[in-house]
């Protein structure tokens, strides 16, 4: 992560010096590990609703997450939390949760016994009623009194979001909470951080999933190589992958007069083949679908294959970083 | 999910009372640092005592040799080792675990968490040593002095090394390697070449509250009984200062 390219894309907004009025307002903040670049010079301001935080594995999400918990403190820069410098100032840390992305919990405790325990460390009032309360809000009333070293990772995830509401808090930071849920809980989890974003709280998701994070919200910021690349409207960014250049490779039975043919009728802007696929480039990837199977019917081939080799979140990343 | 209604954003803000995070702090580690394998490995390493002192009662032993096998055995090895490892996972489990965020990002002060620890590892290391060599300097049969002095020299011995090997493992990774490398290098060799460099070992202090007891005369054992107990109760006190000072410091996972 040492050697950081300029971005050649810049995605949406650009990321502009923040406001005051954040609720997490982060101005300059890096953070090295010995030589390390973790996370360089990000600025940024948000305030209540829900944002996704977009970016592959190792950009730089938890070291972000962790500078804005106060668990880390930045190296360059300033991080201030409802106002605050949430690594010194104690009373703010009773007004933020963290849901870290380890699996590490209290195994010993019962799920009811581990949100209480996070209860009275906030000092909530009537602990046992709050911890129900949270309980019920993942849905796991039924299973409060079973040791959470017995749960399933989906489980333990639903534990660590009830053990995070659980202080009422105004900042809830959630590193990759998805992770390991079914599709349901996945949709229900999702709906009940909308319903906290519209309570008025700030609510910071992260996910490495595109497909999650345009169900998250339409605020988002998008890290890679530590850096905040992109930040503004999830619908911009979709609308920028969809007109980046498109990478298919096609199974045919026969190669070289199928790809004469795409040519000829300009759906391409570059193609290579061996003998039994064509590799495509393409701005129109929706054209070039709506042909595929009219070309092949015209010239009696048969396809045996579709598949875009750049749909994964790493190659969207690699055309916003580097514009390749 | 269900829909469930929260308090709002006009609540007073909270901070956890001191008495209230060390309690929390003190209960949670206390069942962490419960396993069967380290309750069962260092009770079998503390019951090395009682069978010395018995086999040393039985063959007729004088006193000094009585206070010899307490002072080298109890006093040297075994309350150390059980501390270290008592003391040292009691932070340094959590970190490494990574459950020390669920008591980092808190509203709560960071020397109740260290106190709260501290109270949790001398709740076991005590009672897993100080039976064992209690029952050791009574098999003996040297008297009520080697008893007392065990007691009050043990207690001392526990509340200090567990202090110190606190702060250890909320400093260290390696607790357990320099702890080991402090108690059986520093204190067992390197402090047994004078006076000088004895003053910095713990086991000086205790040893020298046993002497005082037991009106015995070991090495490197000459002080008060005032000086015995109140320094190793202020490195305890400093020990404690430096893991919370630690625990504000450092960077969490």
């Amino acid at each position: 992560m040492t050697a950081l390219p300029p971005p050649v894309v810049q995605a949406l907004a650009a990321p502009a010096p923040p406001p005051d009025t954040g609720m997490i307002t982060v101005s300059e903040a890096s953070k090295f590990f010995g030589s390390i670049v973790a996370v360089s010079e990000v600025s940024f301001s948000i305030g209540g609703g829900v944002t996704a935080l977009l970016g592959p594995n190792g950009a730089g999400k938890s070291t972000l997450f962790r500078m804005i918990c106060g668990l880390t403190p930045p190296s360059r820069g300033t991080v201030r939390v409802l106002g605050t410098d949430p690594r010194h100032d104690r009373a703010v840390r009773g007004r933020i949760s963290l849901v870290p992305q380890q699996d590490a919990l209290f195994d010993h405790l019962s799920a009811s016994e581990f949100i209480g325990f996070a209860a009275r460390t906030h000092a909530v009032e009537d602990p046992d009623r709050a911890a129900g309360r949270a309980l019920a809000s993942v849905e796991l009333s039924d299973v409060g009194s079973k040791p959470v070293g017995q749960f399933s990772k989906g489980m333990r995830q639903r534990v660590k979001v009830a053990a995070a509401l659980v202080n009422d808090p105004e900042v809830l930071i959630l590193d990759e909470p998805l992770t390991g849920l079914d599709p349901v809980q996945r949709r229900n989890m999702i709906a009940l951080f909308h319903r906290l974003g519209d309570e008025g709280r700030c609510v910071l998701v992260s996910s490495h999933v595109l497909d999650e994070v345009a169900r998250l919200g339409s605020r988002v910021l998008v890290i890679a190589q530590g850096r905040l690349i992109a930040s503004g409207d999830y619908r911009d960014l979709r609308g920028l992958m969809d007109d980046r250049p498109h990478r298919i490779r096609v199974g045919v039975s026969d190669p070289r007069r199928f790809a004469a043919a795409l040519v000829d009728r300009g759906l391409v802007s570059g193609l290579s083949l061996d003998t039994d696929h064509v590799l495509v480039d393409t701005l129109d990837v929706d054209g070039f679908g709506r042909q595929l199977a009219v070309l092949a019917v015209e010239l009696g081939i048969r396809i045996t294959e579709v598949s875009p080799l750049d749909d994964d979140l790493e190659s969207v990343f690699r055309y916003l970083v580097e514009g390749r | 999910m269900t829909a469930i209604e929260f308090s709002g954003r006009d609540r007073p803000v909270r901070e956890v009372s001191s008495f209230t995070s060390i309690a929390l702090t003190y209960r949670i580690i206390l069942r962490q640092l419960t396993t069967r394998g380290r309750v069962i490995a260092l009770t079998l390493l503390s019951l090395v005592a009682p069978v010395a002192g018995w086999a040393l009662g039985a063959s007729d032993a004088s006193l000094d040799d009585s206070v010899r096998l307490i002072a080298g055995i109890g006093l040297g090895l075994v309350i150390p080792v059980v501390a270290l490892v008592f003391g040292g996972a009691s932070i340094g489990d959590l970190r490494d675990d990574k459950t020390l965020v669920f008591l980092w990002l808190r509203p709560m002060a960071r020397w109740p968490v260290a106190v709260g620890a501290a109270g949790a590892a001398i709740t076991l290391t005590a009672p897993i040593t100080l039976i064992p060599l209690v029952a050791a300097a009574a098999l003996t049969g040297a008297g009520n002095g080697i008893v007392v002095g065990t007691i009050i020299s043990g207690l001392v011995g526990v509340i200090v090394y567990v202090s110190v090997f606190t702060f250890l493992g909320a400093w260290l990774k390696r607790f357990i390697v320099w702890g080991l490398a402090y108690i059986l290098i520093w204190e067992g060799f390197i402090s047994q070449a004078g006076a000088g460099v004895a003053r910095v070992a713990l086991r000086k202090y205790t040893r020298s509250i046993l002497v005082d007891q037991t009106g015995t005369d070991l090495d490197l054992a000459d002080f008060s009984l005032a000086v015995g107990i109140i320094v190793p109760i202020l490195v305890a006190i400093a020990a404690l200062a430096l893991a919370a000072w630690r625990l504000s410091a450092q960077d969490i996972d």
